[in-house]
């Protein structure tokens, strides 16, 4: 049975059950594994990678227009367009930015499921900096449940408990629904630790 | 002289009201009042204007944002 966060002295601590354990740490691997930037390969030139890391084109890249894949729409709330009206601008932001915040999402994502596997039994412990990266990663994993839930609106949300209460057994979205339920409650429980509340 | 820039934060169903009052006050250093004002402008009129300045600045802010996990955009102030 599952135990809320809350602050000892300099660390964050709650309790999961070894199945509880295993949810939170499955979903913020599938998450991770969507968000994680595909690494890109090396060109043997020290310049050319550097340019390639801050998502400028490579030369021989200039003027190639191949449409891309239609995107996973999760991540275009996990990393949404920056401009609403300028789509120029919103394509540089990307083009600029996109690497680097899928590797440190990444990052933070990592760091949650090394501080829960590495925890000693039932009891997770945190210090401040990965409760800071955990709570991060929270966010990201119920993005991405929020998104295959088909969440778009504070009624939507509102009705998840509904869809619940009433859910058949066969409903496969009744466990997205139960493990967003689940991370909710959990990520509130270490937000309020952190703020000292 | 140029117009400045805003960063805004979008209202959305998946974060916490108490997520968003922690992310305003960790990267902004806002006072837990002003926090909790531009979190209630986010959720009650849709969107709040985070931070104003130069457009790099606002930039920064922006990826920020996104990097929490909040809906933002910026745009010029008009």
């Amino acid at each position: 049975m599952a135990r809320a966060f809350k602050r000892k002295g300099a660390r964050f601590v709650a309790r999961l059950d070894e199945d509880e354990r295993a949810v939170v740490v499955g979903l913020l691997e599938q998450t991770h594994a969507l968000l994680a930037p595909v690494p890109r390969e090396s060109t043997g030139d020290a310049f050319q990678d550097l340019v390639s890391r801050l998502g400028l084109p490579r030369l021989q890249d200039a003027g190639d227009d191949t449409p891309h894949a239609p995107r996973d729409p999760a991540l275009e709330r996990l990393l949404p367009s920056a401009h609403r009206e300028d789509p120029e601008l919103a394509a540089e932001f990307r083009r600029l930015t996109e690497y680097g915040l899928r590797e440190r999402k990444a990052a933070n994502l990592a760091t949650a499921i090394s501080a829960l596997q590495d925890s000693d039994g039932v009891k997770v412990t945190l210090d401040l900096q990965q409760a800071q990266a955990t709570v991060v990663a929270l966010t990201d994993v119920r993005l991405l449940l929020g998104e295959r839930l088909g969440l778009r609106t504070d009624d939507d949300a509102d009705a998840i408990q509904d869809r619940l209460e009433a859910a058949l057994e066969d409903d496969p979205q009744l466990y997205r629904a139960a493990y967003y339920d689940f991370l909710t409650w959990l990520q509130e429980s270490l937000i309020q630790a952190l703020m000292g509340m | 002289m140029d117009r400045p820039w805003i960063t805004l934060v979008w209202n959305d169903p998946v974060n916490l009201m108490s997520y968003v009052t922690y992310v305003f006050q960790t990267y902004f250093g806002y006072s837990l009042e002003k926090a909790e004002k531009l979190m209630l402008d986010v959720h009650q009129k849709g969107k709040a204007v985070v931070s104003n300045g130069p457009r790099e600045k606002m930039e920064r802010d922006t990826e920020a944002m996104q990097g929490y996990g909040l809906w933002a955009t910026l745009q010029k102030d008009d």
